[in-house]
């Protein structure tokens, strides 16, 4: 089982941005990560400044699904 | 004429080589011999029947503090710990600037769990501002080895400011942050030290955690340049996060041929696939050719606390970590009484919590105040709450009361405590033992011992390390992963640390409450089983028959190969 995709934020991105270069086509993308990232969503004050630190580690795919027996 | 030899041991070199029997002798701090009949010596110690191993190297520690008012980090050395790694997880007491010692030192006192009044007591600053002051400040008071990390939280605040916990760095602060940080590489520092997760006093994160990856990439770029090491403490509570540093660290190494390692990883019944999927994630690396570390502990996880003092198992519970933090006395009982229906709420929310540990008896009393009490001890809170017909929260926040907030109570088994799959890891030849945190959370658990749990749990009850191998991890692989030079193993010419100890008998002893730190209130300690002798540097530091030796100090700063 491999890694899951994931970026780094550039400076002053938000999830929006993120989204916006990392799931083009996807509707409601920054909702998209944050529903991948509960780390961040756990965080006080994402949904007033963006909230991510340049170190965060923002996963732009789900969790893997659970493996099989 | 030697200065010491001793005698007729059971020779364990931390080569991983098989054991043999014969004398260590030692002149002038260096082993001269091992093996054989060595010749008359000014001491010998007749180790007849015991095991003699070189001292244990303990990686991960926080004893920044302590080591400024302690030479001994009592009780490390009673275990056979002659060198010790203070200054992980992005926090060292230099360099800082004279008006940055309150808020580093709120920051340290927090994450670490000193208290405050020792901290204060025992720290006096009296080395100024810089690296090489401190590491001056201790050279010569040192009765064990220090290998010491420098943080990049501090460098960030050196640099940066206030506006080290407020933004990334410009290119010229990254700058002005790799002189700093080779200065005190050149100054003595093994290595760097970077947080991923730890919060201020006030709930925010730690400088280091606002550098982009650009600031540590340069700052690894230095490490590179002077062969030095890179430590992280990362995201542990979570498999795909771990897995994704690992990759970071992967990538680091390679770019600059740097050694790295992340602690800690716990293995949890839980999520062993997770822990399992950790270690892939560690052999994929090494498949690379990325030097990268995971340290585990040997010990299981349980936290004690007690209404009267902060700890760790508080701080997700706001109202339990206010009332915790209040000083006085009179103030503090107001406040829980006060605040009673919210601390119990809390506490009852934790019992909710997936994995709490509540409803299966996790939560004991483990020591009252008042006889009448005495017989809640070892109890569960769920067995009294169900006795008196009342909440998890209520039976809690009543007893303590009872006792104005001098119960104390343990959550035990919160993980790492399937000994057969801990020792499997501990195995692993990519795994790196440590993780103690020594001199850290000392109000909420021991953190000594750990190499005598390794014995007594690992070698002699589930059989996953050979005594050998044992004695291997907590000495010459950490004195290779370190680059600490001319430690870490019996052979000629090597540093003269050396720890006799019974094989049969080695252990971590019961956790004990002691009040020997400076100022007000308790810490968990653990009293060491089964050692003999421990020698520093050649000089005999610690035995069973004497205890600590008074003015032992041939502790060195340790140097890098």
């Amino acid at each position: 089982m491999g890694r899951r995709q994931y970026v780094f934020p550039q400076a002053g991105d938000d999830l929006a941005a993120i989204a916006a270069r990392e799931l083009p086509s996807t509707e409601h993308g920054a909702q998209q990560l944050l529903s991948w990232n509960l780390h961040l969503a756990a965080r006080a004050g994402l949904g007033r400044s963006g909230g991510l630190l340049p170190s965060d580690i923002v996963f732009t795919e789900p969790p893997p699904a659970a493996s099989t027996p | 004429m030697l200065d010491l030899v001793i005698r007729d041991g059971l020779i364990v070199d931390g080569s991983g080589l098989p054991a043999r029997r014969g004398d260590v002798a030692v002149v002038g701090g260096r082993i001269v011999s091992v093996g054989g009949r060595a010749g008359e010596a000014r001491r010998v110690i007749d180790a007849t029947g015991r095991v003699v191993a070189p001292g244990f190297i303990d990686p991960h520690t926080h004893y920044d503090a302590q080591l400024c008012f302690d030479p001994y980090a009592f009780p490390a050395i009673e275990h056979g710990v002659t060198t010790v790694v203070p200054g992980n997880c992005s926090l060292s007491l230099a360099p800082l600037r004279i008006d940055q010692r309150d808020a580093f030192s709120r920051m340290f006192r927090l994450i670490e769990e000193m208290p405050e009044a020792a901290f204060d007591a025992g720290v006096d600053w009296r080395w100024g501002e810089g690296f090489g002051g401190w590491l001056d400040a201790l050279t010569g008071n040192l009765a064990l080895n220090v290998a010491p990390l420098v943080g990049h939280s501090v460098l960030r605040m050196f640099v940066m400011g206030p506006d080290a916990q407020a933004r990334a760095a410009t290119a010229e602060e990254i700058g002005a942050m790799a002189d700093l940080l080779r200065t005190c590489l050149d100054a003595g520092a093994v290595g760097l030290s970077t947080s991923f997760v730890d919060i201020d006093e006030s709930y925010r994160p730690v400088p280091s955690r606002w550098a982009a990856p650009e600031e540590l990439d340069a700052l690894s770029a230095v490490l590179g340049e002077r062969d030095a090491i890179l430590q992280i403490v990362h995201e542990f509570f979570d498999t795909d996060l771990t897995i994704a540093r690992i990759e970071q660290l992967a990538e680091l190494s390679l770019r600059h041929g740097i050694t790295t390692t992340l602690s800690p990883l716990f293995h949890s019944d839980a999520n062993h696939r997770g822990v399992m999927r950790v270690m892939e994630a560690i052999e994929s690396a090494r498949a690379r050719g990325a030097a990268v570390w995971p340290q585990v502990q040997t010990r299981p996880i349980d936290i004690s606390f007690t209404l009267d003092q902060r700890s760790l198992m508080l701080l997700t519970m706001p109202t339990w970590w206010k009332v915790a933090s209040i000083r006085d006395r009179n103030d503090k009982l107001a406040a829980v009484a006060d605040q009673r229906q919210a601390l119990v709420d809390e506490m009852n929310g934790l019992a909710l919590r997936p994995n709490a540990g509540l409803g299966a008896g996790g939560f004991v009393v483990r020591d009252v105040v008042h006889q009448r009490n005495d017989d809640l001890i070892g109890r569960s809170i769920d067995d009294i709450a169900r006795d008196r017909g009342t909440t998890h929260g209520d039976t809690i926040v009543d007893l303590a009361l009872d006792e104005d907030l001098g119960t104390w109570f343990i959550r035990a088994s919160i993980g790492h405590q399937n000994s057969q799959a801990v020792g499997e890891l501990l195995a692993h030849p990519y795994v790196h033992l440590g993780a103690s945190d020594g001199g850290a959370h000392v109000g909420s658990f021991s953190t000594f011992g750990d190499t005598g749990y390794l014995f007594s749990e690992f070698v002699r009850t589930t059989k996953s390390l050979s005594l050998e191998a044992a004695v291997k991890k907590i000495t010459l692989d950490p004195a290779q992963i370190w680059k600490l030079r001319g430690r870490g193993l019996l052979s000629a010419g090597y540093a003269a640390d050396v720890v006799v100890f019974d094989a049969d008998t080695i252990g971590r002893g019961p956790e004990i409450a002691s009040d020997d730190f400076p100022g007000d209130g308790l810490r968990w300690i653990r009293r060491q089983e089964g050692v003999d002798t421990v020698v520093v540097n050649g000089e005999v530091t610690w035995s069973a028959v004497d205890g600590y030796v008074a003015g032992a100090r041939a502790g060195e700063i340790a140097t890098r190969s």
